[in-house]
């Protein structure tokens, strides 16, 4: 509603700056929907967006935890890491005891556990949270690696399968822990006071440490909710695909960090939205799902990805100026 | 009494080490690729079998990080200084990694290349089995358990490694000879289990009917096997590495084959060359092991574990 030529008029209908801004992010998911329609038969169809929904839950519960981080100006590089070495133990820990629940905690506790040991690294030790879990990354590999000695882990128990692959009413249960989950995160980041301490360490650590935000402690919190998130996905993770390797979901950090930046989350943190991330998420899922529809030749698929972030980003920097 | 059995113990040992012309005791360096894929698990473990068979000293070499080409080159500069007597070498990249195999060589170093063959360069022996073949023999299979028609689908690996070209080239040359069989689909899932599913999901979307499947690797094999299972549709699924995961499937008969590639007897034989080269022995210039498609009438002995494996002896193998 809001444009450039009633920017000097008194606005009437105008949005504030924030939800135009989630409206245009919406407009450019719509544009690639209904262009994937007009492409392909399969696109618009119950099965395959509910598809395209469980997709994209995975990568957006790891990419909100990101959200958070990327708020307070900082990254979470070893999230893919984390997510592999919390599969394999909470794998361990269902084979060898048959609990899923214990796996369950396993998996959970590993992640946040991660997750706290970055946060202390970043706040205690002083160390950039580029370079700090940068070398989580190397480390949880190493151990993952040699704990898993090249070896798989297969077959889980039906009941904790359902966790990834079950359905309730219909819509697979990873939506619901989505839904959940960003609204646990817009919640926290818009409506309570920690949520606001967040964007202001992010806006200017400073001026947040003057203003009396314990920076140290919201710092250690974001970092160990991105890790407990990590955790959370390498269960569904599990539960989707029955088994697991060392190096499972590795391959997910740098989709989770393009999805909070496609959202619109500014890297120099202050700036950004849990909600914006899952557009993010949708939208690189959208990508992926359109690519295997329309039969585009592997060769090109990296390249298209590519296009897409760049694109996206750059779509998103513009339409903030005409907002603002 | 105890101390004569003893020295008489010790006697006889002298007496058996002096009385053969062989050495023993050579240390081998083994480089393979990463730490992450069973098959090159059972590389090394096929290594240390035949080492300890041999008593010579097996030491790995693995990119921490993996499939990195610098890392594998920086550990080749370090094995130069440390000199090994032999190298069982896989390079992580058939072309990338030639100047190290010239630098290895140049050291005086025999040199017996597995796996994937290098580009160029002096090597005492290559050992491989072929990956087109691979693709060819566990394509054929599938193609003939379809009865010789219906849609297929293939998963590929890393688009431009050497193994996924030559596999999928296998794929391919096994549907030209099934003109009924309709290939609907070829996209690519990196190797990768969660991508093959996610992959396979969206595949399922725009092909009401999948018949078969034709997988570069185990792991995606998998992938889609749980992809097929999650939206309760039935498709024959081949996969290629032969691992313990996939006789399991086989097994349970969720998977119906897989190509196997046999790391443990490459390991083994790459290793007893180096060590019979090393000891003045006569060993073939060249190895390329046979496909053998794992099935549910010939998985047995493959569920037993490799490091509870015997290596074939090389004077059976290379004939």
């Amino acid at each position: 509603m809001s444009t450039a030529e009633t920017a000097a008029a008194p606005r009437r209908f105008a949005l504030p700056p924030e939800l135009a801004q989630m409206a245009y992010r919406l407009l450019a998911a719509a544009i690639v929907c209904v262009a994937l329609s007009f492409l392909s038969d399969a696109f618009f169809t119950a099965n395959n967006l509910l598809n395209i929904l469980r997709q994209t839950a995975l990568l957006f519960l790891l990419a909100s935890g990101l959200t958070l981080v990327i708020l307070t100006a900082g990254l979470d590089l070893s999230v893919g890491a984390n997510v592999a070495l919390s599969a394999c133990l909470a794998a361990t820990v269902i084979k060898s005891t048959g609990y899923a629940s214990l796996g369950f905690v396993v998996g959970l506790g590993c992640g946040a556990l991660i997750g706290f040991i970055n946060g202390i690294l970043v706040t205690a030790l002083r160390i950039p949270s580029f370079i700090a879990t940068y070398g989580m990354l190397w480390i949880l590999s190493g151990i993952t690696y040699y704990y898993m000695a090249g070896e798989t882990i297969h077959g889980f128990p039906p009941a904790f399968r359902q966790l990834g692959s079950g359905y309730l009413f219909g819509i697979p249960m990873p939506v619901y822990i989505m839904v959940l989950f960003l609204l646990l995160g817009s919640w926290f980041a818009q409506r309570t006071v920690w949520g606001q301490q967040v964007y202001a360490i992010g806006a200017n650590p400073v001026a947040a440490r003057l203003s009396g935000v314990p920076v140290e402690r919201r710092l250690v919190l974001v970092y160990t909710f991105s890790g407990a998130m990590a955790g959370l996905a390498s269960l569904i993770i599990l539960a989707r695909i029955n088994s697991a390797q060392g190096d499972i979901g590795e391959e997910l950090t740098l989709p989770a960090i393009a999805a909070v930046l496609i959202g619109g989350t500014s890297l120099f943190g202050g700036f950004g939205s849990v909600a914006g991330t899952l557009i993010g998420a949708l939208i690189l899922t959208l990508v992926l799902n359109g690519m295997n529809l329309l039969q585009v030749n592997a060769s090109w698929q990296p390249l298209v990805t590519g296009v897409i972030v760049i694109l996206a980003v750059w779509i998103d920097s513009r339409t903030r100026k005409l907002t603002e | 009494m105890k101390h004569l059995a003893t020295g008489m113990a010790a006697i006889l040992a002298l007496a058996g080490s002096f009385g053969t012309a062989r050495a023993d005791g050579e240390t081998i360096a083994v480089f393979t690729k990463n730490q992450t894929n069973p098959y090159f698990q059972a590389v090394r473990v096929g290594t240390e079998t035949a080492g300890k068979a041999l008593k010579a000293k097996i030491i790995q070499y693995v990119p921490t990080k993996p499939d990195s080409i610098p890392e594998q080159l920086s550990q080749v500069e370090d094995v130069i200084v440390k000199k090994p007597d032999a190298v069982v070498f896989i390079p992580v990249d058939y072309k990338a990694l030639v100047p190290a195999v010239a630098k290895i060589d140049g050291a005086k170093i025999p040199i017996v290349n597995i796996t994937d063959r290098i580009a160029s360069g002096n090597v005492v022996a290559y050992v491989g089995a072929d990956d087109y073949n691979i693709g060819l023999e566990t394509g054929r299979y599938l193609l003939k358990a379809m009865g010789g028609k219906g849609n297929v689908i293939i998963l590929e690996g890393v688009k431009g490694s050497l193994t996924n070209i030559d596999r999928v080239r296998g794929f391919t040359d096994a549907l030209k000879e099934f003109p009924n069989v309709k290939l609907v689909a070829q996209q690519p899932a990196n190797y990768q289990r969660l991508q093959a599913l996610q992959v396979m999901e969206n595949l399922m979307q725009s092909h009401s009917q999948i018949d078969g499947v034709l997988a570069a690797n185990d792991p995606m094999a998998v992938g889609a096997i749980e992809a097929l299972d999650g939206a309760n549709r039935k498709a024959m699924v081949v996969g290629i590495n032969g691992s313990k995961e996939a006789v399991d499937l086989i097994k349970s008969g969720k998977l119906l084959a897989s190509g196997d590639f046999n790391g443990f007897i490459q390991g083994c034989l790459g290793t007893e060359i180096a060590v019979r080269h090393l000891r003045k022995e006569k060993t073939p210039k060249e190895i390329i092991l046979k496909p053998v498609v794992i099935q549910k009438s010939n998985y047995q002995p493959y569920e037993t574990p490799v490091e509870q494996r015997q290596c074939p002896k090389l004077a059976d193998v290379a004939k």
